[in-house]
């Protein structure tokens, strides 16, 4: 039983599980949820497409407005109660207690002691890739809408703002609840950053 | 599908408006949605397919009931009630369910024919409908209140009830 040096992810590496490791580290560019990471993305992008080319699908508002309102809730719905859980761990929620007064509750799963990652980094680039970019994609929507005075598809579009913008909202303060501070998470992730690269760098200088 | 379940269990509370907390409890906005969406196609008009085809009046009934909702919900923030923001806006929608119906009705006393007879039973009707609505809500709304601020809440949420009604009773088919 040969034990590999894993040279990148050094951190769980277990004395009895030395087979296990050429598994666990394909396990993680491998997509464990394809079908709620296609879900993920479906129906953001699919409902950009709509409202892209509406204009030249049907000559119908209403249809492409209830079109895009489906997808906007359905894409809530996926988004918050099943891809979050499922592909990074994340979830949140609205919680009344007895007396009537509500707030609100984030949670992050914790890692478990076997060092056994649920979540895998391809899936969770893709979450992240897809929950950021399609709310600021619809808020330059927003602005192009009013700015060329389609009033009619404003409507429309601040609803895919707040929608997406929530979710996003909402996934953030699960991911950063565990360290209180979004501005010590940003400099630690590019600190981080910095630090590969530069160890990248030395490795290619030295071999 | 727990989700589903919990839509229907509220639009049976709405239907029999009990003192029960569930609608308060559990809030979510599917149901509104659902129900915003469909007066809203109820109440289009015309061919589906002109490019005149009521567009604009799609979306003004889609703002007219959530900013109205926004508005008697910050109204009855302001003054001072327990209720949190989307409980209210979550009450305010479901019982929107009472005028659907009505319009559904008037959509179908219109097939038959549109004389007199038919506007005093779709006057009927949107009465009926407009009251249920109004106490439906009443009955969850106005116990967060202190007692002699009650009329103060209620008055919006007749006036809120009132244009959707009227936005029922006069639509009349092309």
């Amino acid at each position: 039983m040969l034990r590999q040096d894993s040279n990148d992810d050094t951190e769980d590496v277990s004395l009895f599980d030395a087979d296990d490791e050429v598994s666990r580290r394909s396990k993680k560019s491998k997509i464990r949820h394809p079908v709620a990471s296609f879900f993920h993305l479906f129906f953001r992008v699919s409902a950009i497409v709509v409202y892209l080319l509406c204009e030249l699908l049907t000559s119908s508002f209403i249809a492409c407005m209830v079109t895009i309102i489906l997808l906007l809730s359905c894409d809530f719905w996926a988004v918050k109660n099943v891809t979050g859980r499922l592909m990074v761990g994340l979830r949140w929620w609205n919680q009344v207690d007895d007396d009537g007064r509500s707030h609100w509750v984030f949670e992050a799963r914790k890692v478990s002691a076997q060092g056994n990652k649920a979540s895998s980094e391809a899936e969770s680039r893709i979450f992240w890739l897809g929950l950021i970019t399609c709310p600021m994609i619809w808020v330059i929507f927003a602005f192009s809408a009013l700015f060329s005075f389609k009033v009619k598809w404003l409507a429309v579009v601040v609803m895919g703002v707040v929608l997406q913008g929530a979710n996003l909202y909402g996934y953030i303060r699960c991911k950063v609840g565990s360290r209180k501070n979004l501005t010590s998470m940003a400099t630690n992730y590019l600190g981080k950053q910095f630090l590969r690269q530069t160890v990248a760098k030395d490795d290619q200088t030295a071999s | 599908m727990r989700d589903l379940k919990a839509v229907g269990k509220k639009f049976v509370h709405v239907m029999y408006p009990k003192k029960s907390s569930a609608l308060l409890r559990d809030w979510d906005l599917w149901g509104p949605l659902v129900l915003c969406v469909s007066l809203a196609l109820m109440l289009q008009g015309g061919s589906a397919d002109s490019k005149d085809d009521g567009g604009p009046q799609f979306a003004e009934v889609f703002v007219i009931i959530w900013f109205g909702a926004v508005v008697i919900t910050l109204n009855s923030k302001l003054l001072g009630g327990t209720i949190s923001f989307f409980q209210s806006l979550c009450v305010l929608g479901y019982c929107v369910l009472p005028l659907t119906v009505a319009m559904l009705v008037c959509r179908l006393v219109l097939l038959a024919g549109s004389g007199t007879v038919s506007f005093v039973v779709r006057l009927v009707v949107v009465i009926a409908m407009f009251g249920w609505s109004t106490l439906a809500s009443t009955a969850f709304l106005a116990d967060s209140q202190p007692p002699n601020r009650k009329a103060l809440v209620v008055y919006p949420i007749f006036l809120f009830y009132f244009v959707i009604s009227w936005m029922i009773l006069t639509f009349t088919p092309q």
